[in-house]
């Protein structure tokens, strides 16, 4: 049976499960040491949640092609959308594992609602209360937070992040959130224009040109970025702001929304559901539609987990709505 | 779930890659100048443009994966979800992300002063 994904505001159970299972694999260690995957630091025995942390990272650091320093293996580029999808796919993996329910969905935010809000209630959102994620960072204390499943107060700590040099490090200390109140969350409008443009991505496949992925990553238009994905990760901040964005749980809900985005994308999508196709140059590896995406978890000569592979997952997860309105 | 990626998501299947994974080489910290180049094809013509870019706050150096794009705007990876029009915003901004890496001056100021918009 395929996990069904619900909108976390709508579904107490799901909000509930999440978070338990989030905690779950935080508190699980793998006997993955930080050293022994050069991570410097104290040692720490990594969590599985943590593993996840290392992942993203890891795929920002692999340019494609290493020639250039602009798109990486899972941003900036084509891959963006099934890459990231294949993350969330292990992710739910791993909780239905540790929550003993295999049919456990995801849940997503549906950020859009919120940002129809005026910018001063935004963060009055159910999202950001105790019973779910908590609420904002204390600007007198570092900005971590202090309410909520994952406040500095409980057992969640960031085992692993990324310094201003790009650098990944082991900490321990609490998570950060410094919400953007003067930016705001991105309105349906933005999603509307997303959805009406029918090219999935277009040459030269960076971060410029404008099509459906890039509109969706949040690139352009370029004056008035950040859009869409990228706006919701500088307007929760703190730790979604680096490359070790996974570390705050948030990371999920937003990019479950985008993954739901893609999918209803893909639904009405009348021409190629995905590009560049395979006869694209070599520079575009790791992006093109039968090439193996970049993962920790997979051995590096198993080409079975490409983007052509992500644009049907109707046996593996389905979505309560895909109306975006 | 089908079968293929029940088997792939498996802890007894992904822990030993995990443990036999090599950090990419970008993951690894880079001194000196950043260097970055644009290229592009206009009438037939190979246009290549080198940039370099020695940043320092305080004295010291800011030295991790820069990029700037045919745009001409700024793309630094530690803060992956923006761009800037300028070097100088995108230092204001990592000056505002990294509490732990800029702390305050002596007067009490920057560390976690101010938005970066």
């Amino acid at each position: 049976m395929a996990a069904v994904r619900a909108n976390i505001l709508a579904d107490a159970a799901a909000r509930q499960g999440y978070i338990d299972g989030v905690l779950a694999l935080k508190a699980e260690a793998t006997g993955v040491m930080s050293n022994s995957l050069g991570i410097p630091g104290p040692p720490r025995d990594l969590a599985t949640y943590d593993l996840f942390v290392v992942w993203h990272h890891w795929a920002m650091s692999v340019m494609t092609p290493p020639s250039q320093g602009d798109r990486n293996a899972a941003h900036r580029g084509p891959v963006f959308l099934p890459w990231h999808r294949f993350m969330l796919i292990f992710l739910e993996a791993q909780l239905q594992r540790v929550l003993g329910n295999p049919d456990f969905g995801l849940p997503y935010w549906s950020w859009s609602d919120d940002g129809e809000l005026p910018l001063p209630e935004q963060p009055e959102s159910p999202l950001w209360t105790e019973d779910c994620m908590g609420g904002d960072g204390d600007p007198a204390r570092g900005f971590f937070v202090t309410d909520g499943p994952f406040a500095d107060s409980s057992a969640f700590q960031v085992n692993v992040t990324a310094d201003s040099n790009g650098v990944l490090r082991t900490v321990s200390r609490p998570l950060r959130r410094r919400f953007d109140l003067l930016l705001g969350l991105p309105p349906k409008t933005e999603l509307q224009v997303a959805l009406a443009d029918g090219e999935y991505d277009e040459d030269p496949w960076t971060a410029e040109p404008v099509s459906f992925r890039n509109l969706l990553e949040g690139w352009v238009p370029a004056e008035t970025q950040p859009h869409l994905h990228n706006r919701v990760h500088v307007w929760v901040g703190g730790d979604m702001l680096p490359a070790s964005s996974p570390n705050d749980p948030v990371f999920y809900l937003n990019h479950c929304n985008v993954d739901r985005v893609w999918s209803a994308w893909l639904e009405d999508a009348t021409g190629p559901r995905y590009l560049p196709d395979q006869s694209a140059s070599d520079d575009l590896f790791r992006h093109r539609i039968d090439d193996p995406m970049f993962s920790i978890f997979t051995s590096a000569d198993d080409d079975r987990w490409t983007p052509r592979r992500m644009l049907d997952v109707s046996a593996t997860y389905g979505y309560d709505s895909l109306a975006i309105t | 779930m089908d079968d293929e990626l029940r088997e792939i998501t498996e802890p007894s299947a992904y822990l030993p890659r995990v443990q036999a994974g090599e950090p990419p080489a970008g993951t690894h910290p880079h001194h000196g100048p950043i260097e970055t180049v644009r290229e592009a094809v206009y009438e037939g013509h190979r246009i290549r443009v080198r940039t370099v870019y020695a940043i320092e706050v305080d004295g010291r150096p800011v030295s991790g994966h820069l990029a700037a794009a045919n745009d001409g705007r700024v793309h630094y990876h530690p803060v992956p979800n923006l761009s800037f029009a300028s070097a100088v915003d995108l230092v204001k901004a990592l000056i505002d992300a990294f509490p732990d890496d800029f702390e305050p001056d002596v007067d009490g100021h920057g560390g976690h002063g101010g938005s970066h918009h």
